[in-house]
């Protein structure tokens, strides 16, 4: 059991932004870290050795987070601004980070998926296609769907708000 | 970072994304996990005492199973005197059907139990597997005397301990596996 929970210290913040990345909800990701974790320590025996740790635990988050987003009909947005705690220096770095956290929180799940798994997780197409039952076509096409939304949406963060838009928003 | 790991980022990753940093749970979930582990470990080590009481039940069952034939096979008046009762005659007067159909139930439920580990255990030493082969080839003669002699006790039982002898591998590949995910 001490070693159980050895391996929840170490890899606990991992895996909860894999889920909220994919998930998109805090407290959605909470439930799915959990039970994620469980179901990994029921089935370490799985677990042969051969792979990097990490790899075997993450692909088990993952499969927890996706069957945990097919179960809601639709779920609540991110409170995107409670992620980064502010730093000192690098405010540019700082910004794009909060842009790119904010176009990722607006992309739809599937996109959102897609995009963290492929670009940040390192997953093939073949594996995300197979996670949610779709052709690798579809993989590809949402990746550079969402990623096109992705600049689209920090484009417009970039850009200084105009003053019909806020009158838009006054009104 | 190589000119090459940064062309190779900028295709993988062009955004960005993984410069974002991880995200802080604020919560420490150990306390409900530990809990629900203990549930399942004590639901486990229960399920296993029930497998060793039904291991019990079945020796009995073959030890009984066994004293019949023999009891068949020894003439009723060389021994003994009309009238006299012992533990033999007495296992005698028992229905055979009400054996077989025991030692049939037996069979089923330690078939249910090896599938239970079977699925429970998923790697194993390369002399367990073969083992276990020799024993599922076993069965499976067993199965086909079986089909021509579907009432003999002797086969049912015979049936019933290599189905135990099954069970006892992937038990001990559990405990195994138990005892090396314990050390880590």
């Amino acid at each position: 059991m001490r070693a159980c929970e050895k391996i929840y210290r170490k890899f606990h913040k991992q895996s909860f932004t894999v889920a909220v990345r994919i998930c998109n909800n805090r407290e959605l990701a909470q439930d799915v870290t959990q039970e994620a974790f469980i179901t990994a320590f029921k089935r370490m025996h799985q677990y042969r050795g051969d792979s990097p740790f990490w790899g075997w635990l993450r692909r088990v988050i993952v499969n927890h987070a996706i069957s945990a987003l097919r179960k809601l009909p639709r779920h609540d947005a991110v409170e995107l601004e409670d992620y980064m705690a502010p730093r000192d220096g690098d405010q540019d770095g700082l910004g794009q980070c909060m842009d790119l956290e904010q176009a990722l929180g607006r992309l739809c799940d599937e996109d959102r998926m897609v995009v963290w798994l492929h670009d940040v997780e390192g997953y093939k197409h073949r594996e995300i296609a197979s996670l949610v039952g779709k052709t690798e076509s579809y993989s590809k096409t949402r990746l550079n769907r969402a990623r096109k939304k992705l600049r689209l949406f920090i484009s417009e963060s970039d850009q200084p708000i105009s003053q019909e838009a806020t009158f838009n928003a006054l009104a | 970072m190589t000119a090459n790991d940064q062309w190779k980022q900028q295709t993988s990753d062009p955004l960005g994304l993984s410069n974002l940093e991880a995200i802080e749970p604020g919560y420490d979930g150990w306390a409900q996990i530990e809990s629900a582990l203990q549930t399942h470990q004590d639901s486990k080590r229960n399920w296993r005492r029930a497998g060793g009481w039904l291991a019990v039940a079945a020796s009995l069952v073959l030890v009984i199973s066994i004293s019949l034939r023999n009891g068949e096979n020894t003439p009723a008046n060389e021994t003994l005197s009309p009238g006299f009762a012992t533990p033999e005659t007495s296992l005698a007067s028992v229905p055979v059907t009400d054996n077989i159909n025991a030692l049939i139930g037996l069979s089923q439920n330690m078939e249910d139990q090896v599938k239970k580990l079977r699925q429970e255990t998923n790697s194993m030493p390369a002399e367990s597997a073969i083992y276990v082969a020799e024993l599922e080839d076993l069965i499976a003669q067993v199965d086909n005397e079986l089909s021509l002699a579907p009432d003999s006790i002797d086969l049912w039982g015979q049936r019933v301990n290599l189905m135990l002898d099954l069970a006892e591998i992937y038990q001990q590949q559990w405990q195994i596996d138990y005892s090396h995910m314990a050390s880590l």
